[in-house]
């Protein structure tokens, strides 16, 4: 669980940094919060990372998202560049939270459905494997995200465990580690974003949208294809709901 | 811009251009590993950073000094806080990377480490390459783009010169999380065409890329990955050897370096 020092769980929090992978998922809460985009300064130039931020309420927002990649032109998904720019945000903004915002693979045999929106309590990596013990549990990565007992019964938020890997398909050992974590939901950034902001003493939220079966009948790619737009309406609304719960509050009363 | 290279691939000294070619100045030398990293601190008679560099609870550390005129700093990502082992890896790697770039702006990474290397592709223990081209093996998005985007096959900076004169082997590097090697890694890193395995290289290259820094990436073999043994018992078993190569190896190449700039690598 992420470290921070004793006197800031009792002033409101001020300043929220939002992370999404995707522009898909991060575009509809800039526009729910109305927020405004920078002007690219902020970062070290020619890096596509996009910073929107605006106030709502008595919350400074800051949402961050990898953006497209330089040669390829895709989104920058996956965990390094998700830790860098939550790196370089971190150090910007100095937040007293970080909610990370996003969709998720879903495992029909532990009860998800589409269209589940998820506050996450622990979270895995399943693809970095090292079988020597200690480096084994490095690689593993298990953390627990700050716990929000308050938030997740006033908003009747479902609460599950994650695993993050790199890849977008799920090889037989990567089936073996995400049960092994005792994952409900699947991603790629989750862990990657537990461990950066551990290491800078951040405490850090997981809201996860379920887009598509891991375990399904048809192919993630389609089924996350199909149902995006979609799931990240739901994704921005219970952010929505999470930011409104937040301001005024705390961290000790979420 | 450097002239195209000679027939043999070695490239001639650049005397009317130094301005557009400084000599290099400062460099930073990414090592995952402690035991990698002990050596070259010796060698080059580096002294860690007090004061560190990098935010309060990273456990990264410098260690720096001035070697025939180069400001040099090695860089390792330190012991995880908790687990007490090194913070091996692409995430760490990459911040790792990016900090050291923000803070101490050098004209060239050296990316140094041990890998795995395939007997099938002519790799030996203790072989020392420079990787040619670095790309991931474990990061599969089989959507168009996507695909390629997860490979993220990078070049090394072309370094003719140094490979021939040092008499180093080259060749392509395949980076992954994991020590061990599932068939679908296999797949991945035969399609990278790749003769060493590592756990950092493309991640320090995707950073050194966004920042366009050149990079260099020096490996020695301590187990053969398509061999008998089982990769963590052959790892652990040469580590200590390997890595005096290792060491040995990159002193050699901070010593090309000196004095040169990288268009004459």
């Amino acid at each position: 669980m992420a470290t921070h020092s004793a006197g800031d769980d009792e002033r409101p929090i001020s300043t929220v940094l939002i992370f999404a992978a995707m522009d898909s998922e991060a575009l509809p809460i800039v526009e729910h919060f109305k927020l405004s985009p920078d002007d690219g300064s902020l970062f070290p130039l020619g890096v596509p990372w996009i910073r929107y931020h605006g106030c709502y309420k008595d919350l400074n927002i800051n949402l961050i998202y990898p953006g497209k990649d330089r040669d390829l032109g895709n989104n920058s998904v996956g965990t390094v560049p998700a830790s860098l720019v939550t790196y370089a945000s971190i150090q910007a903004f100095k937040p007293d939270l970080l909610i990370n915002a996003g969709t998720a693979g879903g495992f029909k045999v532990k009860g998800a459905s589409i269209f589940d929106v998820f506050v996450v309590s622990d979270l895995a990596f399943h693809d970095r494997r090292i079988p020597i013990p200690g480096p084994d549990k490095y690689g593993l990565g298990r953390r627990r995200s700050f716990s929000t007992p308050n938030l997740v019964k006033q908003l009747n938020l479902k609460v599950c465990k994650l695993s993050t890997g790199d890849s977008l398909d799920m090889s037989p050992q990567d089936e073996t580690c995400i049960l092994a974590n005792d994952a409900t939901i699947v991603d790629m950034e989750g862990a990657a974003l537990a461990y950066v902001s551990n290491l800078m003493r951040v405490p850090a939220i997981f809201i996860k949208a379920v887009s598509n079966f891991v375990d399904g009948e048809k192919p993630i790619h389609e089924e996350f294809a199909q149902n995006l737009q979609e799931t990240v309406l739901k994704l921005q609304k219970v952010v929505a709901q999470v930011v409104e719960f937040i301001n005024g509050k705390c961290l000790s009363e979420l | 811009m450097a002239p195209p290279p000679n027939e043999d691939g070695t490239t001639n000294q650049q005397d009317s251009t130094n301005d557009q070619h400084p000599p290099i100045s400062t460099i930073v030398i990414i090592i995952a590993m402690q035991t990698e990293a002990l050596p070259l601190v010796n060698a080059f008679e580096l002294t860690e950073d007090a004061n560190s560099l990098f935010p309060k609870g990273t456990p990264w550390v410098r260690y720096h000094g001035i070697y025939k005129g180069l400001n040099v700093n090695i860089i390792w990502p330190g012991k995880d806080a908790v687990l007490g082992v090194d913070s091996v890896g692409t995430v760490s790697a990459s911040l790792v990377t990016y900090a050291a770039i923000q803070s101490l702006q050098p004209d060239l990474i050296i990316n140094a480490g041990t890998a795995g290397g395939f007997k099938a592709k002519g790799a030996c223990i203790g072989d020392v390459y420079v990787a040619s081209e670095v790309a991931f093996h474990d990061r599969r998005i089989p959507i168009p783009v996507f695909d390629l985007y997860g490979v993220g096959l990078r070049r090394g900076c072309s370094t003719p010169n140094l490979v021939k004169e040092l008499d180093f082997k080259a060749g392509k590097l395949s980076t992954g999380d994991s020590l061990d090697m599932t068939p679908q890694d296999e797949a991945s890193i035969i399609a990278n065409d790749a003769v060493i395995k590592d756990m950092e290289g493309a991640a320090v290259g995707y950073v050194t890329d966004l920042l366009k820094v050149p990079a260099i990436f020096v490996k020695a073999v301590t187990d053969i990955v398509d061999g008998d043994k089982p990769t963590s018992e052959e790892f652990l078993q040469n580590l200590s050897a390997v890595t005096v190569a290792l060491g040995k190896a990159v002193t050699r190449v901070v010593d090309y370096i000196a004095g040169k700039s990288v268009s004459e690598l």
